[in-house]
């Protein structure tokens, strides 16, 4: 497994084709992820997202250029890299959602990758994380209880 | 939401050895660089320079005792890193949910037209 790498698939019961739609347009994108999408999907395209209201100095804008458009099949995009410059590996996440038909539905499958250029190290930890492996055996008992403490504190 | 991931937390607590000097520090509490490298396979040297990468992200409070200085685990920031890690998996699981249940209302609404 690459440690770089966030990876989920979920199965849908929908067509791909509604599947395909739902990840890709504006105005399905909004009800899923942020408050305001504005993007074509068509490669190369560069669009927002905006989490919050757009007139709130508070609001975040992360730009997002469509990577790959192939409809019922794939759809990629990279995001969060600075908006005056060209998305590229280093400088942004890259988000690919793969469909498969399964069944009477759709085998969904996202990857994120591009913590490890970013610098972050997310996906390393995550992984060791969830496996629960060397020494997070014995931190992750542990912080349960930091958290129990924590939460209970405020 | 991922954009919110602190870089130098991340790459401070990326690394093997320094996350190993902080189940050791979780396990006994305090530690100095002499204790900590004499249950690592690496010289007291190395475990100060990691030390200071911790302290620098606020994993770790300092005290100077005697002519070393004492370490121990800052409990909320670590919670804080341990909570963004959770999150970008948990961030995603949620989107992924929310893509289903708006497909599948689709799906539904679609089915009911064809077979009226």
């Amino acid at each position: 497994m690459e440690y770089g790498t966030i990876e989920r698939e979920i199965h849908v019961d929908a067509s791909p084709d509604i599947v395909f739609e739902v990840i890709s347009t504006p105005q399905h994108l909004r009800e899923w992820w942020p408050d305001e999408a504005v993007i074509e999907p068509v490669p190369g395209a560069i669009g927002e997202l905006v989490f919050g209201d757009r007139a709130d100095p508070e609001a975040h804008v992360a730009a997002m250029t469509v990577v790959e458009v192939d409809p019922p099949r794939r759809f990629s995009f990279r995001w969060i890299h600075p908006a005056d410059e060209v998305a590229r590996p280093g400088n942004s996440l890259l988000v690919t959602f793969d469909l498969t038909p399964s069944g009477s539905g759709t085998a969904l499958r996202m990857t994120e990758v591009g913590f490890r250029e970013m610098g972050w190290e997310v996906a390393v930890l995550e992984h060791e994380y969830q496996d629960h492996v060397s020494g997070w055996d014995h931190f992750v008992p542990r912080l349960a209880a930091y958290f129990d403490r924590l939460v209970a504190s405020r | 939401m991922s954009v919110a991931v602190d870089d130098h937390l991340w790459s401070a607590i990326g690394d093997p050895t320094r996350r190993r000097l902080l189940d050791l520090l979780l396990a006994e509490g305090t530690g100095t660089a002499t204790s900590l490298s004499a249950r690592l396979p690496v010289t007291r040297q190395a475990v100060a320079k990691h030390l200071v990468v911790l302290d620098r992200v606020g994993l770790v409070h300092v005290t100077p005792q005697g002519r070393e200085m004492q370490y121990r685990i800052d409990e909320a920031q670590l919670a804080r890193a341990v909570a963004q890690l959770a999150d970008v998996g948990a961030t995603w699981d949620a989107r992924l949910r929310r893509i289903k249940a708006i497909a599948e209302a689709i799906q539904r609404t679609k089915q009911t037209k064809e077979t009226n």
